[in-house]
């Protein structure tokens, strides 16, 4: 009986523990799960929800043809957790063993970790070689803690140097720091995103939703001919280095849709260094370097003469025997000529004949072509810092202004103004804008500036120009050229110095024209004639040129082109 | 009769419990299965990510190799080419050919 109640007595106690241990469960889980829910949601969302942002890959760069000018490959960058500073330092001098990095940089990074910095860079966007050479220290148990790595996208321009001021570059944060990777960031930059996910114990992602779908950057693709490009750079760095100039600018242009070929500007830089580059040399002078364009510049004298018809082409004009005076200045010439035709003023380029001319012509009638012709605002090409050039309105002139206009003085342009300009004749009299993106207009648009008439008159003078003026020099066996010779002083402090601006214009083929070219040469030494110094240069340009495009003269006077 | 109620209602006993299991497997399975395909989704989109992202890289290196600069350091430095003087390259007119 003792026997039966003890057992009973045992069993109820049990049954009461089990009750308090089950009631304690029962309890506990009412308290995780009503009680403190949302503490304990809120830690397991910690725990397995993220949201990560994604970053968007800039667009990639192409010329004309699809070659590569820029492109954005993902890489790592290399920082330290500093959790113990010692270690750190340690870890850090296992990294410069592997990777060297500068002495300034070493001591720069030594002082951050001292300094009990959390988080410090050690090196920046690694090449995959560098990667490969520090990866081992992320798993390696010594360094792992401390060193890690971070993706990242790193601006690459596999062509190098080539059209460097168009491409412009980006900064270390892929900020656009020039040229079209500043005019058109805003489309090549994409916009990021964002995407909440969901991950398991290991961090493995198993459900995921965009919270904002990442936009990818436009891919851009250029109006530049890489193949041209090269040839034009290596002529214009050939050219700057031969008469030790203080740089250059070059623009090829196709003559019907202005879709720009190539654009040169010397010196040149690397974009994947632009942050190291001077100032000075960032400047792309196609479009940014101002100058008085000089002899060229009766292109527009030219052109503004046969449209008011001031003078039959055979009209003679007295040229004084190269010295005339207007007010108190003087006006000389190259070559002395006593009188000269309206097409031999241009030919020769004498400056007294063109002072003559810019006279009967008159401010107000001179000014309107000018101002037609695209002078003193920027042509919209979508490159930045274009300058708008300098023209002063008529009555702001002085007495001598007139006359020293006609020859391209007391105004200031850049090359792509000028190619624009000379573009004018070749385009039928339209003036065409200049573009840089191979997906503008594909023909002949924009104002017409010239009459066609007037237009193929020009053409007639720059051709003799070429074939029995001035620019002797830009002749290319088998290929009929229109162009014009230019050199001015240049402007330095306020006056004109002792240096000269070098340039020559012109389009080809002459009669059917398909490219228009111009070349810019600042401050030439020994010889500085835009004839001796800029035409050469035409001519070897326009030589590539005819072998990349196929331009070859219409029925040939001879069976082979030597070039 | 008892006996063949209490069978009866054991049976119904046996079917609905076996349709609770089987409402609850098809609902275990089914989201197995959606966690499973998440992992694959996600692992797919990865990979792809990873391919194109060698794709560029592929691309750059193939811009780099084939680029003007090292074509011409290679032909002037490596095999000793030269530039054509003015008149060396011979373009022959077709139209001349024809007549």
């Amino acid at each position: 009986m003792s026997a039966n109640r003890k057992g009973k007595q045992r069993f109820f106690a049990l049954s009461v523990f089990f009750l308090i241990w089950i009631l304690a469960i029962v309890f506990r889980l009412f308290s995780m799960q009503v009680l403190d829910y949302t503490t304990y949601m809120a830690k397991i969302r910690a725990q397995t929800h993220r949201v990560e942002e994604l970053h968007s890959k800039r667009g990639t760069i192409t010329d004309r043809n699809g070659e590569i000018l820029a492109i954005s490959l993902q890489s790592k960058s290399a920082f330290i957790s500093n959790k113990d500073g010692a270690h750190a330092l340690a870890v850090f001098k296992k990294f410069c063993a592997l990777l060297p990095i500068s002495g300034v940089q070493k001591v720069a990074i030594s002082k951050r970790i001292r300094r009990g910095e959390k988080f410090v860079w050690l090196k920046r966007k690694l090449t995959d070689e560098e990667y490969l050479k520090v990866k081992p220290l992320a798993a390696d148990a010594w360094t792992a803690g401390t060193i890690a790595f971070l993706d990242e996208y790193r601006r690459v321009y596999p062509q190098g140097q080539l059209a460097s001021h168009v491409l412009g570059g980006v900064g270390i944060d892929e900020q656009a720091l020039g040229g079209i990777e500043t005019s058109l960031d805003h489309e090549i930059k994409g916009r990021g995103g964002r995407l909440k996910v969901l991950i398991d114990a290991r961090k493995r992602i198993f459900q995921f939703k965009y919270l904002e779908q990442p936009v990818p950057g436009r891919d851009i693709h250029l109006s530049i001919a890489a193949p041209l490009q090269f040839f034009v750079e290596r002529e214009l760095a050939a050219v700057v280095a031969r008469y030790q100039a203080a740089g250059g600018a070059v623009i090829v242009m196709d003559s019907r849709s202005g879709q720009v070929l190539a654009m040169a500007s010397c010196p040149g830089y690397d974009p994947e260094t632009i942050w190291n580059t001077p100032l000075p040399v960032l400047k792309n002078k196609a479009i940014s370097f101002l100058y008085d364009p000089g002899s060229t510049f009766k292109v527009v004298l030219a052109a503004s003469a046969l449209e008011n018809r001031i003078c039959g082409r055979q009209e003679t004009f007295n040229c004084h025997n190269g010295v005339y005076a207007v007010r108190d200045r003087q006006i000389t010439d190259v070559h002395p000529f006593a009188r000269l035709s309206f097409d031999d003023v241009f030919v020769q380029s004498s400056n007294i004949g063109a002072a003559q001319v810019g006279m009967r012509l008159g401010s107000d009638r001179y000014f309107a072509t000018i101002g037609r012709f695209g002078f003193g605002r920027r042509t919209g090409i979508r490159l930045p810092a274009e300058e708008n050039g300098i023209l002063n309105p008529p009555h702001k002139w002085s007495g001598v202004s007139l006359a020293f206009l006609s020859f391209g003085y007391e105004i200031a342009v850049t090359p792509l103004q000028m190619a624009a300009a000379f573009n004018v004749p070749a385009a039928g009299g339209f003036l065409v804008r200049p573009q840089i993106l191979r997906d503008g207009a594909t023909d002949v648009g924009g104002e017409r500036v010239l009459s066609a008439s007037g237009s193929e008159q020009l053409g007639e003078i720059m051709t003799a120009v070429v074939s029995r003026g001035t620019g002797k020099k830009a002749q290319v066996a088998g290929l009929e050229i229109a162009g014009k010779t230019g050199t001015a002083h240049k402007i330095k402090a306020g006056r004109y110095a002792g240096s000269y601006v070098s340039s020559f214009g012109g389009f080809f083929p002459a009669r059917d024209p398909r490219v228009t070219l111009f070349v810019v040469i600042d401050e030439p030494q020994g010889l500085y004639f835009g004839g001796d110094v800029a035409a050469p240069a035409f001519r070897a340009i326009a030589e590539k040129i005819m072998l990349h495009l196929g331009i070859l003269p219409g029925p040939p006077a001879v069976s082979e082109v030597r070039l | 009769m008892n006996v063949r109620k209490r069978s009866r209602s054991a049976l119904r006993l046996a079917v609905l419990a076996f349709f609770i299991f089987l409402v609850l497997f098809i609902y275990s399975s089914l989201n197995l299965m959606n966690v499973d395909l998440g992992y694959r989704q996600h692992e797919l989109l990865r990979t792809e990510a990873e391919l194109r992202l060698e794709i560029d890289a592929l691309r750059a290196r193939r811009a780099g190799l084939l680029s003007l600069e090292r074509t011409e350091r290679i032909a002037l430095q490596e095999l000793g080419y030269q530039y054509p003087a003015a008149g060396q390259i011979i373009k022959v007119v077709e139209a001349v050919r024809e007549r």
